[in-house]
């Protein structure tokens, strides 16, 4: 299947800012030693991918990135800001990062409109007429504007899944953290939320996924992080780390990847 | 092997058939009897012998309430000479109006009618679908109610403060209404009139201040028209009946959840000093049976308050009694609290919403929707339990009943009245729970 050659964007102009730097992080739920020593830089509109098997702390690591998860040691800077425990770091995560998840967490009890106007109404102070037409326009782009007044639990996954992205969208981010945003989706869906998070790539979003689909990470990944027991174990353009891998970790974890895609 | 390499083009075209009304199965009564109650030899013997041991059961019961009860009598005696073994109703309906408003001063009652049919009226917006930021109706019913009851309950001279708030009161029960009028005239809110006059004050506060000036124009109006009336005073312990019982566990059932919410989110804090206070509360106010709490409130609470503060048995006994239930319901809406899954939390967290947004927005409604069976039970148990302030002397409906079979009229009638009372608590207590069901029903979202 990734034999297939795949048309890739050939415009891109690499980008010399730094959208995070992460330096040593290292982190531990009581004994475990989830992270080890996890370093590096992610450009402004690149596009990462992270796979790796699980439990190897590639979930733990992005939740990292936007503070979901406290870590014990080391550093993370967004666009030159250090982030710690403090009102200013919470509001620049809040200004610069979306994040999706796994298994989509929209707000049950809202609709789907006001699931996407909720955090620019009430953090943004965007008047609520110009936040319903900015999230109508959101939810246009994602393809599900026909869904504004319906609640989350009438609608299918892939559905919740685009909203969750015109959800963090509507706060209007400058990078967006996908953890394993597919995984709960069946092969249909997972193109149409695909599609979605290409045309973002597109659109010069700064992105770290963590996902299985190889395929994606073949049209659209800069560089594909493969981690293993919570370290890097590589790093790099796709056609290195996922055709010609360095290590014999990932060509076996590529082995298994690719035997049942 | 052709099969699948056969090209797209040939490949038959799948259209989904249109769907079909579901199939409808009626019986009809005689059908339904058939299949449910005699379905078969077994079937019809257990039908037979459920309907004998119901009615042998029932029967004597049936009997005195209704077959043989005596419902017009002056005295006990009378009763028992017309109908030896049938219930003696005749002196609950003597006594329903003390049942209901205690030793409220006949003439004066229409005080407390007058008083609830405003608490109605202020819950009715709440029901209509127009009606826009009902939260703050409800907030202002909390906030502005108590004062304007009080009011008319008690009467008497009070301070100049007080009476400004019963009109404040009146004045947003006229506001709300006017606003309700035009609304449905299909013109725009009061205020709105106002607004642009406003701007020119202050851009970014004209429609809080318009909403306010026609407020206060309107409680100034209301409060110059009833500048000269006068009303009665009517002490605290001439109050009692269902009137009273009311007042405590209405009091209890709106400050439980607010207080519960509160101690829930405090048990919950990372704050120990917080959390620690919070667990205390709880687990001192749920380890003492109420009856205690209710006594200490009589006779200890005096001990903590200033001597300037003259405290009466009523508040005490509302403040005991808040503070009981919101204990209990900070339980439940801790309950409600750990259903909700983590990814809620990480959600609003990625969004941005800090630790006040995510709370009220996002995780409150949804624990206080799974929790409303909970909730609505614990109220429906408030509501019984303020029964027992009787057991401190005060007259509400439980005691009223009770001295029915003092008065030497119907000396020793002491069941009439206690099935009387379950049945009137029944229907209250059934309403509130078919209540929970409707707005459980409403609030569903997942279908």
């Amino acid at each position: 299947m990734i034999d297939s050659p795949v048309q890739k964007r050939q415009d891109k102009q690499p980008s010399k800012r730094v959208a995070i730097q992460i330096e040593g992080l290292n982190k531990w739920f009581d004994q475990f030693h989830v992270l080890k020593d996890v370093s590096m830089d992610v450009m402004e509109n690149e596009i990462i991918v992270v796979c790796g098997p699980s439990g190897s702390g590639k979930s733990t690591f992005i939740r990292c990135i936007n503070r979901l998860e406290t870590y014990q040691e080391g550093e993370i800077s967004i666009f030159d800001h250090r982030l710690g425990n403090d009102k200013n770091s919470a509001v620049l995560i809040r200004e610069n990062i979306g994040m999706l998840f796994q298994s989509f967490n929209l707000f049950p009890h809202l609709t789907v409109l006001k699931n996407c106007t909720l955090g620019p109404i009430w953090l943004r102070k965007i008047p609520e007429k110009q936040a319903i037409e900015k999230s109508m326009a959101l939810l246009e782009r994602v393809g599900v504007a026909d869904l504004a007044s319906k609640y989350p639990g009438q609608i299918s996954g892939g559905q919740q899944q685009r909203v969750a992205i015109a959800r963090s969208l509507a706060m209007a981010p400058r990078i967006m953290l996908f953890d394993e945003p597919t995984s709960a989706l069946d092969p249909e869906m997972i193109k149409e939320v695909l599609d979605v998070m290409i045309d973002l790539a597109e659109s010069g979003m700064t992105m770290m996924c963590v996902t299985h689909e190889m395929q994606f990470a073949h049209q659209v990944a800069d560089r594909v992080v493969f981690m293993s027991d919570g370290e890097i174990v590589e790093i790099g353009p796709p056609e290195q780390v996922l055709k010609n891998p360095e290590w014999d970790r990932t060509s076996q974890f590529l082995k298994h990847i690719l035997s049942h895609a | 092997m052709t099969e699948t390499q056969r090209p797209a083009t040939e490949l038959k075209k799948f259209v989904p058939r249109p769907s079909r009304p579901p199939v409808v199965v009626t019986y009809g009564v005689t059908g339904w009897l058939r299949k449910h109650l005699f379905g078969g030899f077994w079937d019809t013997m257990l039908t037979v012998a459920v309907f004998s041991l119901l009615y042998v059961l029932l029967k004597p019961f049936l009997d005195w309430a209704l077959f043989k009860a005596v419902w017009e009598a002056s005295t006990r005696r009378e009763c028992l000479d017309l109908s030896p073994d049938g219930a003696c109703w005749a002196g609950v309906i003597r006594w329903f109006n003390n049942l209901i408003y205690g030793r409220y001063p006949n003439a004066l009652q229409w005080r407390v009618n007058l008083g609830f049919a405003f608490g109605l009226l202020w819950l009715v917006p709440l029901a209509l679908k127009p009606v826009k930021h009902k939260i703050i109706i409800g907030i202002m019913a909390v906030v502005l109610y108590p004062f304007l009851a009080d009011y008319i309950f008690l009467g008497g001279d009070r301070s100049t403060l007080h009476g400004m708030f019963a009109c404040l009161a009146l004045g947003y029960l006229a506001l709300t209404y006017i606003n309700i009028a035009l609304v449905y005239a299909g013109k725009r809110q009061l205020s709105l009139y106002l607004e642009p006059l406003l701007e020119r004050v202050s851009m970014k506060y004209a429609d809080l201040l318009s909403q306010l000036l026609c407020l206060m124009a309107l409680s100034v109006l209301i409060g110059m028209a009833l500048h000269d009336v006068q009303l009665t005073h009517v002490p605290i312990d001439r109050w009692g009946g269902l009137f009273l019982t009311i007042i405590i566990s209405g009091f209890a059932i709106v400050m439980a959840l607010p207080i519960g919410i509160l101690l829930a989110l405090g048990r919950r804090s990372e704050m120990p000093v917080i959390r620690w206070f919070s667990i205390a509360t709880i687990e001192l106010v749920r380890s003492v049976p109420m009856i205690t709490v209710l006594f200490m409130s009589v006779t200890m609470m005096p001990l903590f308050f200033p001597n300037t503060i003259d405290l009466n048995k009523l508040a005490q006994v509302i403040l005991a009694v808040c503070i009981f239930a919101g204990a209990y319901m900070a339980e439940t809406v801790r309950g409600g609290l750990q259903s909700i899954p983590i990814g809620q939390f990480d959600a609003a967290k990625s969004v941005g919403l800090g630790y006040w947004h995510t709370m009220f927005l996002i995780i409150l409604p949804q624990a206080l929707k799974a929790m409303i069976p909970n909730i609505v039970t614990s109220f429906i148990s408030m509501f019984k339990d303020t029964t027992l302030v009787s057991i401190i002397g005060l007259f509400d409906i439980m005691l009223m009943a009770r001295n029915i079979s003092i008065d030497k009229n119907w000396y020793g009638l002491h069941s009439e009245p206690l099935v009387a009372i379950s049945v009137l608590f029944f229907f209250i207590c059934y309403g509130m729970s078919q209540y929970s069901q409707y707005l459980e029903k409403k609030l569903k979202t997942d279908r």
